[in-house]
């Protein structure tokens, strides 16, 4: 674990944000900031609204209100194509694979989209094949994330503790500045979660992404994160360094008693 | 006030039967997790059988308790036991061409069984359909209104005593409303499946019984609209509700009456009232599922966003339950039919290339072709060669589909429409503006891509069966607004379309049309493959496999959407000005919605994940027809059975018949090439010829 970095400067804010779903409240006026580089968990029972969250973040769903900056930019209202090419990279709870395609291809399509539009002109003159850049990028992802191996495969064939670093490798592809975590561990084995802890940390320390972690295994998040957000109901119960925040009263009744 | 009665009373009929419709549609829908497309065909087998009977002397009651009460219901357990059953939890494209296939073919097929139509004007249920027997104010109420309302009113008050007392009743009140928490209460879903099944068919032959009277004779087409009505009403219902789709219905039928009261008579009138299902369709169909919030059993899965719903579509109670994460991905593969980047056995993915260079078939298909196209020019007789031609351009229309649908899992029914667009224009600027015919073909697909653009944007949020819905109604909508205007389809009239000249050179004659198409055909191929290898195959590859996961890596999901769609609808537009102008004219009526149902089921029973199914779809089509027309009258129909069979069969090969003929030739030629290499090794000779490794295409990788 890196020693939380209280100089540096904020990449995201995020004001009040709220998300209605019909009477449902899933966000109710969520603040937050997430440091460069700095590594955030948010934790908090099923539905709390932390899948939620990440969909407003990172552009599935539209908040009914309250604001996100994302390096200096207003992107609350932004496309979700767009955030992502401004260096938001996330990976989802319910897996969402390329049905088809192979490991690479995925990380190769995550390369291409992040730095073009559509090249349909160079497609329809035979130029749309990757370039030896592209390729070297997708090359070092899958070495850093151990997938070589399984690289022509397709997903179908994966079991789900390398699914997961699949999705993991997509969302590093773009060289994304902040990373969306949702649940990686859940579905993993003991070794499979502390293999991915390991593959994290040598993440950040290469590339100093700012990662945001949603996690129930709490070991997991002692091991990467700096600083604890805990949501209930769709509200902030808490916010701070990990370990005052776990000790805090509050939060242990209402998650953490739950669990014990 | 007594103006609106006069002009609503006439609608309440209509509205009766879209009402029982949309009830039916619903019912089995949420029963059993199929859109039941042949729904309008099945209201159509029992209107023919009560007319029949009573052409052959039976009196009505008797002819209607036959036609709705034993012909509906053993049709309706037929097409679920042959056919619906095993295909509930499969994609959309799955569960949509056997019931398009059914839709078209199982009227010929009644037709076929009963000899012909009977042309006695269908007579009401009970009473006489004209007189007059009350008057509301002053408006006339004929016996038609009136029998047609209280059948409804009894059938109606019959479902509520069903649905409020019966066991079954509040089971399948259950099952629609959550199909998941009705299968872990531990309620049999598939025997009420089956009692929904066998009510919702009821409600279909009843629906068409009711509709026949209606019109001067029993016609498949009014059984199309008439379902095309029921779907409307089953989406303002959203698929869900039984009391909303019954009113939505309901409203319909009145509302379009209105509208036509109202409305001045002319082009615009005429056309907007048919058309009215697609408006309600693009306003309605993006609130389907968003009804989330009904089910009590939302919140317990992680929750899918709209996007996911949307294209994943409704999914039974064994899917969603199993659809946790992982599972549902492998099961995904079973029955999704993405033939494009990957084979279905699972093989690694091959590379578009690979799959003409490397296969034995290539050789084969190769050899066939070569031949096709020397023959062409010399010995095959004008009519056969007219054929050739006819298939090369419906080969350009069926690859629109190769891309939109094969490629990037957009079901569009309204193909037809893009190429009759483009054949209008072509013959349009051909004929009062002088241009060449080729201009006015290239200008055709451009506007077609621009009309492709045009429906893409409004259904951009829509996916898989509603999408195929939005579609259909959109061809609809053109039937009868766009087409009729004298500057486009010029109706019933038709456009000229000549044949093309380049200079001194003309294509006028068949084998220079022949060839000339042969070139516009390997254009559009090449267009399709290079799509297909390049970033942009890559892209709607991604967004087939997940629109979410799409979208958050930095894929434009939108603009490559509208961008698919106008070069399908291009290329569709291409195809439709080349056949136009092969056969010199083009009626709206050879590019109806009905078209573009057959030319998806065609080209998907054959195989739209390739090029080569695409145009092999286009040879089967055309040669089939032309074949039939050198057999005697009776066997007419015969094409609609072999269609209705082959859309039974595609269930079992959702990757087309020519991808498993080709597996199977492919797997002969192996191995005989295997015996004679174990041969020659045996004699001492040379190592067997290798087919060398599946190259991935991140080519360069390894
Ligand atoms: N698309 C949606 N429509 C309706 N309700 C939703 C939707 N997405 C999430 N919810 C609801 O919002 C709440 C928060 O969900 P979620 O963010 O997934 O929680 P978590 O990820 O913390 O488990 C839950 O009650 C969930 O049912
Ligand atoms: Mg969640």
């Amino acid at each position: 674990m890196t020693a939380p970095n209280l100089t540096a400067p904020n990449l995201m804010v995020v004001t009040d944000l709220t998300k209605r779903f019909g009477g449902l409240v899933a966000l109710d006026a969520v603040s937050l900031q997430v440091r460069a580089g700095e590594a955030v968990g948010v934790i908090g029972p099923n539905g709390a609204g932390k899948s939620t969250l990440f969909n407003c973040l990172s552009g599935l769903e539209s908040p009914d209100a309250g604001t996100v900056i994302f390096c200096g930019r207003r992107i609350d209202r932004m496309a979700a194509w767009r955030r992502s090419r401004l260096g938001i990279g996330r990976t989802f709870q319910r897996l969402e694979l390329f049905e088809g395609m192979t490991v690479a291809d995925h990380l190769l399509v995550a390369e291409q989209a992040h730095t073009g539009t559509v090249r349909i002109w160079r497609d329809l003159l035979h130029r749309g094949g990757p370039s030896p850049a592209e390729l070297d990028h997708v090359r070092q992802v899958l070495g850093l994330l151990g997938l070589d191996d399984v690289a022509d495969q397709p997903v179908a064939t994966l079991d789900l503790g390398r699914a997961r670093l699949v999705e993991l490798g997509r969302a590093l592809m773009g060289a994304p500045r902040l990373l969306l975590l949702d649940e990686p561990s859940s579905g993993l084995d003991v070794a499979d979660t502390r293999r991915l802890a390991e593959t994290l940390a040598d993440v950040r320390q290469r590339s100093g992404v700012a990662v945001v972690l949603v996690e129930h295994d709490l070991d997991l998040i002692h091991a990467v994160v700096d600083h604890l957000v805990v949501l209930d109901l769709g509200r902030v119960l808490a916010d701070g360094p990990t370990v005052e925040v776990l000790a805090d009263p509050e939060v242990r009744r209402a998650y953490l008693g739950a669990l014990a | 006030m007594s103006q609106l009665l006069s002009f609503a009373l006439p609608g309440v009929p209509y509205g009766c039967v879209f009402a029982l419709m949309a009830v039916g549609l619903v019912l089995t829908y949420k029963a059993s997790g199929v859109f039941n497309l042949a729904f309008g065909a099945q209201a159509f087998v029992s209107a023919l059988t009560y007319v029949s009977l009573i052409d052959g002397g039976w009196p009505r009651w008797a002819a209607a308790v036959i036609a709705v009460l034993v012909i509906g219901p053993v049709v309706g357990i037929l097409l679920d036991r042959l056919l619906f059953r095993r295909i509930r939890t499969a994609s959309p494209l799955v569960t949509l061409v056997p019931s398009l296939g059914l839709l078209v073919a199982l009227p010929q097929v009644a037709i076929m069984v009963v000899g012909s139509i009977p042309v006695i004007p269908p007579p009401a249920l009970v009473g006489n359909a004209q007189r007059v027997y009350l008057h509301l104010g002053s408006v006339p109420v004929s016996g038609l209104e009136l029998s047609v309302t209280g059948a409804t009113l009894v059938v109606v008050a019959g479902l509520v005593a069903l649905f409020r007392f019966t066991p079954v009743g509040l089971e399948m009140r259950a099952v629609v409303e959550s199909p998941r928490l009705t299968e872990l209460a531990g309620i049999d879903s598939s025997r009420i499946g089956l009692a929904a099944w066998i009510l919702s068919s009821v409600l279909a032959g009843l629906a068409g019984v009711l509709l026949a009277p209606l019109y001067a004779q029993v016609d498949p087409q009014n059984f199309t609209v008439l379902l095309v009505w029921g779907i409307a009403g089953a989406v303002i219902g959203r698929f869900t509700s039984l009391p909303l789709a019954l009113v939505g219905g309901l409203a319909l039928g009145i509302g379009q009456q209105i509208l036509a009261g109202y409305l001045p008579p002319g082009v615009v009138a005429n056309g907007l009232r048919p058309s009215l299902p697609f408006f309600v369709l693009l306003i309605f169909l993006p609130l389907v599922g968003t009804s989330r919030a009904t089910d009590p059993l939302a919140g317990c899965d992680p929750p899918t966003s709209a996007v996911e719903r949307a294209v994943s579509g409704y999914r039974s109670g064994a899917t969603a339950a199993a659809g946790g994460s992982w599972e549902s991905l492998a099961g995904g593969a079973v029955t999704s039919v993405g033939v494009w980047h990957r084979r279905l056995d699972g093989a690694a993915p091959t590379p578009l290339a690979d799959r003409f260079t490397r296969r034995p078939t290539a050789t084969l298909a190769l050899v066939v072709g070569v031949v096709a196209v020397i023959s062409a020019l010399t010995w095959v007789p004008p009519d056969w060669l007219f054929t050739m031609n006819q298939a090369l351009a419906v080969s350009i229309i069926f690859l629109s589909l190769t891309l939109l649908t094969g490629m990037s899992g957009l079901i569009s029914l309204c193909q037809a429409t893009f190429a009759g667009l483009g054949g209008f224009v072509a013959g349009q600027l051909a004929v009062h503006f002088g241009l060449p015919v080729m201009i006015g073909v290239i200008a055709g697909g451009l506007l077609a891509a621009l009309l492709g653009v045009v429906v893409a944007i409004p259904t951009l949020r829509l996916a898989g069966l509603s999408l195929a819905l939005a579609t259909l109604a959109f061809a609809l909508l053109a039937d009868n607004i766009l087409f009729p205007v004298s500057w486009v389809g010029n109706g019933a009239g038709g456009v000229t379309v000549p044949r093309p000249s380049a200079g001194p050179i003309s294509f006028a004659a068949a084998k220079p049309f022949f060839l000339l198409s042969l070139v516009v055909l390997g254009g559009a191929a090449l267009v399709v493959k290079l799509v297909g290898d390049g970033t942009m195959g890559r892209y709607l590859a991604a967004v087939r496999g997940s629109e979410l996961a799409s979208s958050s890596v930095g894929i434009d999901v939108t603009r490559l959407r509208v961008l698919v769609f106008a070069i399908s609808a291009g290329l569709a537009g291409v195809g439709g000005a080349m056949s136009g102008s092969l056969e010199g004219s083009l009626s709206p009526d050879a590019y109806g919605y009905q078209v573009s149902i057959v030319l998806l089921a065609v080209v998907a029973i054959v195989g739209i994940g390739s090029i080569s199914g695409a145009i092999v779809a286009g040879v089967v089509y055309e040669v089939l027809q032309q074949a039939v027309t050198t057999l005697p009258a009776r066997f007419a129909g015969l094409v609609a059975v072999l269609f209705g069979l082959a859309a039974l069969s595609y269930t079992r090969h959702p990757e087309g018949f020519l991808d498993v003929l080709g597996g199977r030739a492919e797997r002969v030629i192996e191995r005989a090439r295997n015996r004679r290499a174990t041969a020659r090794q045996g004699s001492g000779s040379v190592p067997p010829p290798t087919g060398g490794p599946v190259v991935a295409q991140a080519g360069g990788m390894s």
